[in-house]
């Protein structure tokens, strides 16, 4: 036999996803996002991305990540969080990369805070200028910048709290479906029992409940609500492949439950329960906006793209607040959707025929 | 029984394997599906048992249960003087080293995402055989032994065809040296082309590795040929069970003759008539009373209906029949005419029933 390289299962179905120019359009569009939530700070901010000040090196743009990253020499010569004039004026021997854009998302642009551009306008004269493509909220802030540094909620309130659900779906889902017998009834009963309760009011209850509502408990709390699709999935897979015949043959060359259920199972199992992780990530982001637009998300220091919404609530005429959160959040979901449907279609032998 | 004094490696006594029928909201058992009912027999080491019958008689039951992949219910098996019914975890992972099975469908027997490689090498992982380089070699080794390339180690299952994914369930079930190996239906999901090679591959394979086989088919030429011993399995329990050759020459058991009038022969002199049972198979849920077969047996008389005829054997040629039993007895133990007799009787009794419905 001639020596060739051979692909598994995962190699083939990139190649069937990679045709499909909606289903790659969509990924890309995932990446993008994941690429502004990562340089959200060098995208937008008031903080330099790098600067020398008195013969050292610094990068306060950290301090969007975490305030505790602000360097603690700008902290004891007073700048305030306004670095352009400070700089100039403490050390002129000083230079600095500036974000591309000269915006804070958790406040407004003072005037000539930024040599010779006007501070931003507030209440409903910010519509879309050169200096706020996106306009500004009522108190001026910059509803891009905004949107820029809420990237990183929108996705990791995807992945966070589907990663969640998937873990304790596919465990779940897993038990239940390769023991059978009374684990399987008990499991199915707890998963019918946690699908009967409306996740948004669970939500509402128990953000009612919780001390400091964060987003990572918003997130925790959609995780532990949205399992129960995937366990029911992940169940059936578990059930159809426990009794095929390579298990049979694991089985008898003496392997445990476990590996047979890691090793032999869950990769056979795996693509079609990430589809409807991959459309649970879409309505996780729904969720999360839903929740903010209501007033009950994370709270406000960290922008997030419901909690724009919110914001456009009590004042319809700035149309510019619902617009683009509201267009950011459509086509992150339909992106979800789209690399779901295409990974469906990749991964799945008998959709996969129908369509050659 | 094979008779000889030695321990058979596999000795298996009244084997019972029930399914629990469940049913209603509460899902009590309501029922049993007697798949293997009450089965016998044993093997001794180097030789090979043919298990024979219509699909759903449960013969792959029968080699599930020892293996132990379906629990059985009842009876006793013995692999090399111990009870494999009463080993628990460690005990039974060592004894599964010693025992492998090739499935019928080699398209649903090899883990598709696992390469060649990664299937092969599982059994000696979970038993921490060797180091990595060792392993390779074991593999290859047990690859080329079933007369692949190790080129092919490296390769995807759906990269084969039907006859290499067997061979490499094969390899996977040498990988280990086992003594034993239940082979179900091996060869059944092949093309008549590749039969015959994995057949002969079989049987070179017990000569080199000295390895003892239950050989199950409903391949009566088959298990004609690769069998020292040939049991004929009949709704969840062994009707007539004797050498290749004895029940070749003279089958006694009407069941047993209706299957061998099926089996197609190029000589037209040779050419028997067919016997054509009528009727199904009773479902194993509710079996007839009496003889299991009598529903569709052509000899069927009033005792058959009451009474499970008992064992008789005779120089190791062993059936379940009341009339059998009785030609046996008319002949003075002279099986080869109770044979002769039982097939004309069989014949007529079939010609009349069509001349009948006639």
């Amino acid at each position: 036999m001639p020596e060739r390289v051979s692909h598994g299962f995962w190699f083939a179905a990139w190649r069937r996803y990679r045709r499909k120019p909606l289903a790659m359009a969509a990924l890309v569009f995932v990446c993008f996002l994941i690429g502004v939530a990562i340089l959200a700070p060098a995208i937008a901010g008031t903080k330099p991305v790098l600067c020398r000040y008195k013969g050292q090196i610094y990068a306060p743009c950290l301090s969007y990540f975490d305030r505790r990253l602000e360097p603690a020499i700008f902290v004891k010569d007073r700048f305030r969080g306004t670095y352009p004039q400070n700089l100039r004026e403490k050390d002129p021997e000083s230079w600095a990369i500036w974000p591309l854009v000269f915006q804070d998302p958790y406040r407004a642009v003072r005037d000539n805070e930024w040599p010779g551009r006007p501070a931003n306008p507030t209440k409903d004269e910010g519509h879309p200028n050169r200096f706020n493509l996106f306009g500004t909220d009522q108190y001026g802030v910059d509803v891009l910048a905004k949107m820029v540094h809420g990237t990183t909620v929108a996705l990791a309130v995807g992945f966070v709290s589907m990663g969640l659900a998937g873990t304790i779906g596919i465990v779940v889902g897993a038990l239940g479906g390769y023991f059978g017998g009374w684990i399987d009834m008990l499991l199915s009963r707890v998963t019918e029992v946690v699908m009967c309760i409306p996740t948004l009011v669970l939500i509402l209850a128990l953000v009612a409940f919780v001390d400091k509502p964060t987003i990572w408990k918003t997130m925790a709390i959609i995780g532990a609500t949205g399992w129960t699709g995937i366990a029911r999935l992940a169940r059936g897979e578990f059930l159809r492949l426990r009794s095929s015949e390579f298990v049979l043959a694991a089985r008898s060359a003496g392997a445990g439950p476990l590996r047979i259920m890691l090793r032999h199972i869950l990769p056979n199992a795996l693509a079609p329960v990430l589809v409807p992780i991959t459309f649970g990530i879409a309505s996780a982001i729904l969720t999360e906006s839903a929740l903010s637009f209501l007033g009950f998300g994370s709270p406000p220091p960290s922008a997030s793209w419901g909690a724009l919404l919110n914001d456009a609530r009590s004042n319809l005429s700035m149309w510019w607040l619902v617009a683009f959160p509201g267009i950011a959040i459509f086509l992150t979901v339909l992106a979800y959707n789209l690399i779901g449907e295409g990974l469906q279609e990749a991964t799945d032998p008998r959709l996969r025929e129908s369509r050659k | 029984m094979s008779g000889s004094g030695a321990v058979p490696l596999v000795d298996v006594k009244n084997l019972q394997t029930h399914f629990p029928v469940r049913k209603g909201l509460l899902r009590h058992v309501v029922g049993a599906v007697q798949a293997v009912d009450g089965v016998s027999f044993s093997i001794q080491k180097g030789q090979t048992l043919g298990f024979v019958g219509e699909s759903g008689c449960g013969k792959t039951t029968v080699g599930r249960s020892i293996l132990r992949l379906i629990e059985p219910t009842g009876g006793s098996v013995r692999f090399g003087g111990t009870d494999v019914r009463v080993q628990n975890g460690a005990q039974l992972r060592l004894m599964r080293r010693r025992m492998q099975i090739v499935f019928q469908d080699p398209y649903g027997s090899l883990n598709p995402r696992m390469t060649v490689r990664t299937i092969l090498e599982e059994g000696l992982l979970i038993h921490r055989i060797g180091n990595a380089a060792e392993r390779l070699a074991t593999v290859s080794r047990a690859l080329e032994r079933t007369g692949m390339s190790p080129g092919s180690l490296e390769r995807y299952p759906h990269e084969f065809s039907g006859g290499q994914r067997q061979r490499i369930a094969i390899a996977r079930a040498l990988v280990l040296e086992p003594e034993f190996l239940v082979l179900d239906e091996p060869i059944s999901a092949l093309d008549v082309s590749i039969q015959a090679q994995v057949v002969n591959l079989l049987v070179d394979l017990r000569e080199q590795c000295g390895l003892t086989y239950l050989f199950i088919s409903h391949d009566l030429s088959v298990v004609a040929h690769v069998s020292d011993h040939v049991a004929v399995m009949y709704l969840g329990r062994i009707v007539e069970r004797a050498s290749a050759s004895q029940l070749y020459r003279e089958p006694l058991h009407p069941y047993t003759l209706a299957l061998f009038s099926a089996v197609p022969t190029i000589d037209p002199a040779k050419r028997r008539r067919r016997i054509v049972l009528t009727g199904d198979v009773p479902s194993p849920s509710r079996p007839p009373k009496g003889c299991r077969f009598h529903p569709r047996c052509p000899l069927a008389e009033q005792v058959c209906r009451e009474i499970d005829p008992p064992e008789v054997c005779l120089d190791g040629h062993l059936v379940h029949c009341h009339v059998a039993a009785r030609e046996i007895e008319r002949t003075g133990g002279d099986v080869r005419a109770a044979s002769a007799n039982l097939a004309e009787k069989v014949a007529s009794r079939v010609a009349e029933i069509a001349g009948d419905s006639r």
